[in-house]
């Protein structure tokens, strides 16, 4: 949005200069019929954005008012509105209490899972990407290609063969059977890639190696600090994708204590209503309201990484 | 009938289980030699309220045994969770298989056959209403925990206020319908659940049609038959002239019990339960009646309801036969189901209503005496019902087409046909033989 604008009136600026008295004749015609069409474009873009807000706003609005209602109230009143009392903290409590105080043990697992988990395929992503850039080895680019294909198959699509390797390997209904699939990120490789082929001056690596650090030593003190921003922009893509991962823990886990929050939720949720249960359905309300806290947290916090990232990627 | 249709249904399961095997592979051989070993330990899986309460009773009880209980989730996920980890061999020894899904387990060779370990107690405790659910081909594949009969929830004040009768003919409830939108225009009574398909099946069930039946070694679907087609067309009107209510989801319906815009309603006999857990404060409004019927004679089908089974490659059949049968036949098996005190589920096993209704307190029925109700529509429940073998499918594509009947751009009657077309299909693709009905 503020990048548009001020492109805009530089462009004729720059020309105007050298050419004098001539010039801004021609423009003049032109420049007329132009505002409307901008004016039109700025709403049309303005308008797109806030359907884009309300689509997303108008849901976790829904879950924020929602989970300060009794029961009653969450059936008796409107979505959008108020209920007659407020029911948060009530609500709160019930939810740490329910089930021996299972959804704590959730929201510890998810980190564990989405925390750890996104940080050490960081970790790997980038050591990869890294070595892909700046080594040769032999088959490197055949290898590449490997990963690329990886980006292209869906996590979803890998779930049942990976519940079935995980059967083999004796890991079904295990803390490992969701966390170690976790770790691996094709796409987080492409992307370190292209980090360390824009941020890590091979001059500067040369002049590491003439001082006589070694290889590993010239990564961990020269290399990595440089694609820092591409590291937690790899480590947010990850973490979400993790914290968002359903049919994996769906099928892999059978054992409540190792569920993930979204798993635990969809127990709640799915059979409160079609079992009479409805104090059920209000701790799902209640327990996603709080789940997702972390993740819009996570974002506030590392935004400014993120962004970096993101356009440094872009540009080159 | 129903013999005959079993007999004719013994060669074809008995095929697609050889089918499946040998296309599956790599199944437990070991597992069919039931050994009558009852100690070990056991895995179950389910989704049913009380599950944790039922395991724990047993294990205090069966001091031999070890239950590890497991929650999942409910509805498609879980039975796709369920064919994967016996693909992979990591099922559990009892799962939760609700009615519809069990053909397809049992075609595609996913659960164990019963019928040695606890054929003769299926034979023993359980009417015809529920046996024919759990019985294929002459086989038994699982054991059934409660039976869900139709029934009918209506606001006692709201009729008494209007002078509304209670229908006891479907003709009856349209005019009740009629009359409810006219003392209130913002109330209706019913609802036309358009995510979920149950209800219409049931209400087929009830009228005398009959989705799926075999013919020698084949299936037959019918399911626009003739019974199911007056259904669908006599709902597609309600639906259509705004007379009940088009809803996608529960989470509207009980917002439309809450606010007093659904006042009347076919359900089951767990709806009971549900009911009043989700609407207390409307406690002695409401009252149960029997489900309406074609030609005022009583008749009923199911709306629900759910069985035990082994899936294939259990390690401890013995030890899993003898938890399912307590919690399915024993009294304090059933005592602990309903421990809660908030189910008003109604046991497939006759025997053990007095522990449910002992269990269940209907003060918020005036007292009424919903079980005695409930058991006259179990006992009215039709003959001859089998569900399909690829009921997932069914399901999808009568679910697709529901939203759209309400506005009148398909035909309820219409969505059968489709629905049909659609099994078919998917019953050719994996196999099964399909006559021509």
């Amino acid at each position: 949005m503020t990048t548009s604008p001020t492109l805009h009136p530089a462009a004729p600026a720059r020309e105007t200069t050298p050419v004098t008295g001539a010039a801004p004749r021609p423009r003049r015609p032109r420049r007329a019929p132009e505002p409307p069409t901008a004016l039109l474009s700025k709403a049309g873009v303005t308008a797109l954005l806030g359907l884009a807000t309300l689509y997303t706003l108008l849901p976790l609005t829904w879950l924020l008012l929602s989970s300060t209602k009794s029961r009653e109230d969450l059936f008796g009143t409107n979505g959008f509105a108020l209920g007659d009392e407020t029911h948060l903290a009530d609500n709160l409590g019930h939810l740490f209490e329910a089930d021996g105080g299972v959804y704590a043990r959730w929201l510890i697992n998810t980190v564990l899972y989405a925390g750890v988990g996104a940080l050490l395929a960081a970790v790997f992503s980038v050591a990869a990407g890294y070595a892909f850039d700046k080594l040769s080895f032999p088959g490197k680019e055949r290898l590449f290609s490997l990963v690329l294909l990886g980006v292209m198959v869906p996590g979803t699509a890998m779930a049942i063969p990976l519940y079935l390797l995980a059967a083999e390997a004796g890991l079904v209904n295990t803390f490992w059977g969701v966390f170690i699939p976790g770790l691996v990120f094709p796409f987080g490789v492409y992307l370190a890639r292209v980090f360390s082929a824009s941020y890590v001056p091979d001059e500067v690596l040369e002049a590491a190696r003439m001082d006589g650090a070694g290889e590993f030593r010239t990564f961990c003190r020269i290399a990595f600090p440089m694609v820092a921003p591409g590291f937690v922009t790899i480590f947010l893509f990850q973490f979400t994708q993790i914290w968002n991962s359903f049919f994996l823990p769906l099928v892999m886990l059978s054992d409540q204590d190792l569920y993930p929050v979204n798993l635990g939720l969809y127990v709640w949720y799915s059979s409160a209503l079609t079992q009479g249960h409805p104090e059920d359905y209000l701790l799902a309300v209640v327990g996603s309201l709080v789940a997702v806290a972390p993740l819009i947290a996570v974002f506030l916090m590392l935004q400014r990484f993120w962004k970096s990232g993101m356009t440094a990627g872009a540009v080159k | 009938m129903l013999r005959r249709t079993t007999a004719a249904l013994a060669g074809s399961v008995t095929a697609l289980a050889l089918l499946a095997t040998a296309c599956g592979g790599g199944a437990d051989q070991g597992a069919s030699s039931t050994a009558a070993k009852k100690t070990g330990e056991v895995t179950f899986w389910s989704f049913v309220k009380g599950s944790d309460k039922v395991a724990e009773a047993f294990n205090r009880s069966h001091p031999d045994i070890e239950v590890t209980f497991e929650t999942v989730p409910s509805g498609q996920e879980y039975y796709s969770k369920l064919t994967n980890a016996v693909k992979a061999g990591t099922a559990p020894d009892v799962a939760v298989v609700e009615f519809p899904h069990l053909p397809e387990f049992a075609a595609q060779g996913k659960v164990e056959d019963l019928t040695g370990l606890l054929g003769p107690v299926v034979r023993e405790r359980f009417p015809d209403a529920a046996r024919q659910l759990v019985d294929l081909g002459g086989r038994t594949w699982g054991v059934p925990r409660d039976a869900a009969p139709l029934m009918m929830m209506y606001r006692k004040d709201f009729f008494t206020r209007h002078k509304i009768d209670v229908p006891t003919t479907w003709d009856a409830y349209r005019n009740m319908t009629e009359q409810v939108k006219k003392a209130d225009p913002a109330a209706r009574g019913g609802v036309l659940y358009t995510d979920n398909p149950g209800l219409l099946s049931a209400l087929s069930w009830q009228a005398g049609g009959r989705w799926f039946s075999t013919e020698k070694d084949s299936w037959k679907v019918t399911v626009d038959d003739g019974p199911s087609k007056k259904v669908a067309a006599y709902w597609g009107d309600l639906a259509r002239k705004d007379l009940v209510r088009s809803l996608s989801q529960l989470d509207p319906f009980w917002t439309s019990v809450q606010k007093n815009r659904t006042v009347a309603y076919v359900c089951a006999s767990w709806c009971a339960g549900a009911h009043q857990a989700t609407v207390p404060d409307q406690k002695g409004k409401w009252a149960v009646a029997p489900v309406p019927t074609w030609d005022g004679k009583p008749a009923s089908g199911m709306y629900g309801g759910s069985s035990f089974v082994i899936p294939k490659g259990s390690d401890n059949s013995g030890a899993a036969a003898e938890f399912i049968k307590w919690i399915t036949t024993d009294p304090e098996g059933m005592k602990a189901w309903v421990s809660s005190g908030t189910s008003s589920m109604f046991p497939a096993d006759p025997k053990l209503v007095p522990v449910t209704k002992a269990a269940f307190t209907t003060d918020y029925y005036g007292g009424q005496d919903i079980y005695t109700l409930m058991a006259q529509s179990y006992n009215a429940i039709r003959p001859g019902w089998t569900w399909g073998p690829v009921m997932g499918a069914t399901n999808t594509a009568i679910v697709d087409q529901l939203p759209k009947v309400a506005d009148g751009s398909v035909t309820l009657p219409g969505v059968l046909a489709i629905a049909e077309k659609a099994t078919i299909t998917q019953m050719e693709q994996r196999g099964l033989k399909v006559a021509t009905p």
